[in-house]
């Protein structure tokens, strides 16, 4: 099943006593299969917009769509169950060892244990860590960039028709990290997957990304500002 | 297997009984909250069993009403209960001098009232009465309730919360006696009503006349003059539907009732009370003495 | 401590009857402080009212509740241990409570985004976690029934209670004491198994 289309339109988002919206009137449109980079500086609403779409944060005003249905018509469970989610601080439960983490949502899903067994292996293996000896690790045992590693497994663990990550890479350093952009951008494009990849590194952007969209304030930069073109020339 | 076992095994086994089960085949004997009743109880509890009968024991449980609501409630089918309490204390009846009667009449309205049969009395008289040391009845002169009514003022009487509001208990003595207004009226757990008159805590004391702690204590207990309290033979109380149930209760019981006297009534709590000796024990010892 | 030494299987097992009424009640309390304390970790207006209802309850004196069981619930093991789970409460609820709370943020927030519901989150992610500090809570409230228990005594329940209450009757010091000495070592036993199940937990 290839990837779903995601179509923002006019979405406003605040955070609880905020005067101004995190999120203040965007459109966007991903293409069923696409790989859209946000990039921006802290505070430009970038984090912000990426978890209205798995409905972490609450939308003011404005519509979101997957595949044409409305978000806030589906089930939020099965919603994100079918999308997933790697962040910067990872979130690894920490009472589970790390085969038991990445098995989360194939577990969730019912997948027979043969087959989850099997998928942990594999995705173990594609972010470049030995399942031998990280199977039965816990997360208290793993180095930042190990934790992000297996976080970034976990996301994809399931063959998610959408992903939404944000700075997943950040704890690693360059050489794995190039390698996983690499594994990641394989991945995503056999699969089809839809992917909205949030990064400050707009070289990584570059690499990785069908297209990338800048934000500012909470607002989406047009391609041709000013501010943007400053941002892809330092680059 | 010995009598501790045995006990041990019915004390849990009684843990378990519900009333459901205890219908099924065993006989459940309770008895109120002082050593006399659990006494008498045991004695009950073990003639049946050596008739071969299977009984749950439910001992030291706590006042008439608590009992009485047990036995209402199919909880325990058998205590021991004494003919003046059941006449004033259950049926708030005005005292019947003559203990033969008193006993008909009690039997007679527990049956039509409660679905209680009374089986056979025994000879035994708990009576309730006053008790003092030694050194007090000679200091003030007492032998009788009478003389004590008077000059009650000047005392402090210890006792338990049933005597202060029963009607045979403390309003029934300043009825009948006049006077009886003491100097102060504490009450104590009906196990501790002596300790206080012994430590010299109080000047007199709530006693049942067969109370162990008489003789070895060598108290003085104040005659009834007045005639307040009447008769209180003990009997063993049966719930009608269990005694149809198991109809041999009545001849086991009836033959070893006679066998209950005011002497031994004494010698047997004064041997739980004074040598520390387990009231089963106390029990099968005059079972075996006695048969 | 003679009637220790003279009947040890007696005091054994009306220990075990005592230990027995005690773990039922326990895990029954348990079995409703679990799905109130996640009920209530949404709200803090409710966490405040219904402790302050379970504070309210925990100081009826305790002899009161049990007298006006017994009118409800008649002689026997009944009355206590329905007095033995409301007494529970406060501290169960308001230690699962804390388990909960104190449940890092980030973990909960992982467990919303993977897709879990409310009560996965409750039962695969929450409740693991918050383990140490619930067993805690048992512990306290385990060794606090143990020595309640004994109250059970009075009202034809068995249990330990009954060997003290026995004695009271009857004069006989030894049994209060052998029953005594049995409750404490009850107390120490359970709170010492707790203990390790609370390390234990927490190793994880």
């Amino acid at each position: 099943m290839s990837g779903a289309a995601i179509r923002l339109s006019r979405v406003r988002a605040r955070y609880p006593g905020a005067k101004q919206p995190a999120v203040d009137g965007v459109d966007l449109d991903l293409q069923p299969g696409e790989f859209v980079a946000l990039v921006g500086a802290s505070g430009s609403g970038k984090s912000t917009l990426l978890r209205t779409i798995n409905r972490l944060v609450p939308i003011e005003s404005g519509r979101i769509e997957l595949d044409g249905s409305d978000v806030m018509e589906l089930d939020p469970v099965t919603l994100r169950r079918g999308i997933g989610y790697a962040i910067q601080a990872v979130g690894l439960f920490a009472h589970m060892n790390v085969a038991q983490n990445v098995a989360v949502v194939p577990s969730l899903l019912r997948w027979d244990r043969t087959r989850i067994a099997e998928r942990v292996d594999e995705m173990l293996e594609l972010v470049r860590l030995d399942p031998l000896r990280y199977r039965y690790r816990r997360p208290s045992e793993l180095s930042g960039g190990e934790a992000q590693r297996v976080g970034v497994a976990r996301a994809l663990a399931a063959e998610p028709r959408v992903l939404l990550m944000d700075e997943p890479f950040g704890a690693l350093d360059a050489i794995v990290r190039r390698a996983l952009q690499r594994e990641l951008h394989g991945i995503v494009r056999a699969a089809e997957t839809t992917t909205l990849f949030v990064t400050h590194d707009v070289r990584e952007a570059q690499r990785l990304a069908d297209r990338i969209v800048v934000m500012r304030d909470g607002r989406i930069e047009p391609p041709e500002s000013e501010f943007a073109r400053e941002l892809f020339s330092d680059a | 297997m010995n009598h501790t076992r045995a006990r041990a095994i019915a004390a849990f086994a009684s843990y378990c009984a519900l009333p459901a089960c205890a219908s099924s085949a065993a006989v459940v004997v309770g008895s109120k909250n002082f050593t006399e009743s659990i006494v008498i109880a045991e004695l009950y509890a073990l003639a049946l069993e050596r008739a071969g009968m299977r009984v749950l024991r439910r001992l030291n449980l706590g006042s008439t009403q608590i009992t009485m609501a047990a036995m209402a409630r199919g909880q325990i089918d058998i205590y021991p209960e004494y003919t003046g309490t059941a006449l004033i204390d259950v049926l708030h009846h005005a005292p019947i001098r003559n203990p033969a009667q008193s006993y008909a009449y009690v039997r007679d309205v527990f049956a039509r009232t409660y679905g209680i049969t009374w089986l056979d009395r025994s000879p035994m008289n708990d009576s309730q009465g006053l008790a003092t040391t030694q050194t007090i009845a000679r200091r003030y002169h007492l032998r009788t309730l009478s003389d004590l009514a008077p000059i009650a003022s000047r005392l402090r009487l210890a006792t338990i919360p049933e005597f202060t509001t029963r009607p045979d208990g403390l309003p029934g003595l300043q009825r009948l006696y006049g006077g009886f207004h003491f100097a102060s009226v504490r009450t104590y757990d009906i196990s501790l009503k002596y300790e206080a008159l012994l430590h010299g805590e109080a000047d007199v004391a709530t006693a049942f006349t067969t109370d162990g702690a008489i003789a070895t204590e060598h108290l003085v207990v104040l005659k009834d003059d007045k005639h307040l309290w009447p008769a209180y033979n003990v009997a063993p109380l049966v719930r009608t539907p269990t005694l149809q149930r198991v109809p041999r209760i009545g001849p086991v019981l009836d033959a070893l009732s006679p066998k209950i006297t005011n002497a031994a009534a004494q010698a047997m709590n004064a041997q739980v009370e004074s040598e520390d000796r387990d009231p089963a024990d106390v029990a099968a010892a005059f079972l075996d003495t006695a048969s | 401590m003679n009637y220790l030494i003279e009947h040890p299987a007696r005091v054994a097992l009306l220990a075990g009857a005592h230990l027995a009424l005690v773990a039922a009640a326990l895990a029954c309390a348990l079995a409703i402080a679990l799905p109130v304390g996640f009920a209530l970790a949404r709200s803090e207006r409710a966490s405040r009212a219904v402790l302050a209802l379970l504070g309210a309850l925990y100081t009826v004196p305790s002899l009161a509740l049990l007298a006006l069981l017994v009118q409800a619930l008649g002689l026997g093991p009944a009355p206590i241990f329905v007095a033995l789970v409301a007494y529970a409460q406060f501290v169960l609820v308001r230690n699962v409570l804390a388990g909960v709370h104190a449940v890092d943020p980030g973990q909960r927030d992982a467990a919303i985004g993977v897709g879990m519901s409310p009560l996965q989150r409750a039962l695969r992610v929450e409740l693991p976690q918050a383990l140490p500090i619930v067993i805690g809570g048992v512990r306290i409230a385990g060794v606090a029934m143990i020595a309640l228990a004994t109250l059970g005594g009075y009202v034809g329940a068995g249990g330990l209670g009954s060997l003290i209450f026995m004695g009271f009757t009857l004069h006989h010091t030894d049994e209060i004491v052998a029953g005594s000495v049995a409750v404490c070592a009850l107390a120490i036993a359970l709170d010492a198994a707790l203990r390790l199940a609370e390390r234990l937990a927490r190793a994880h």
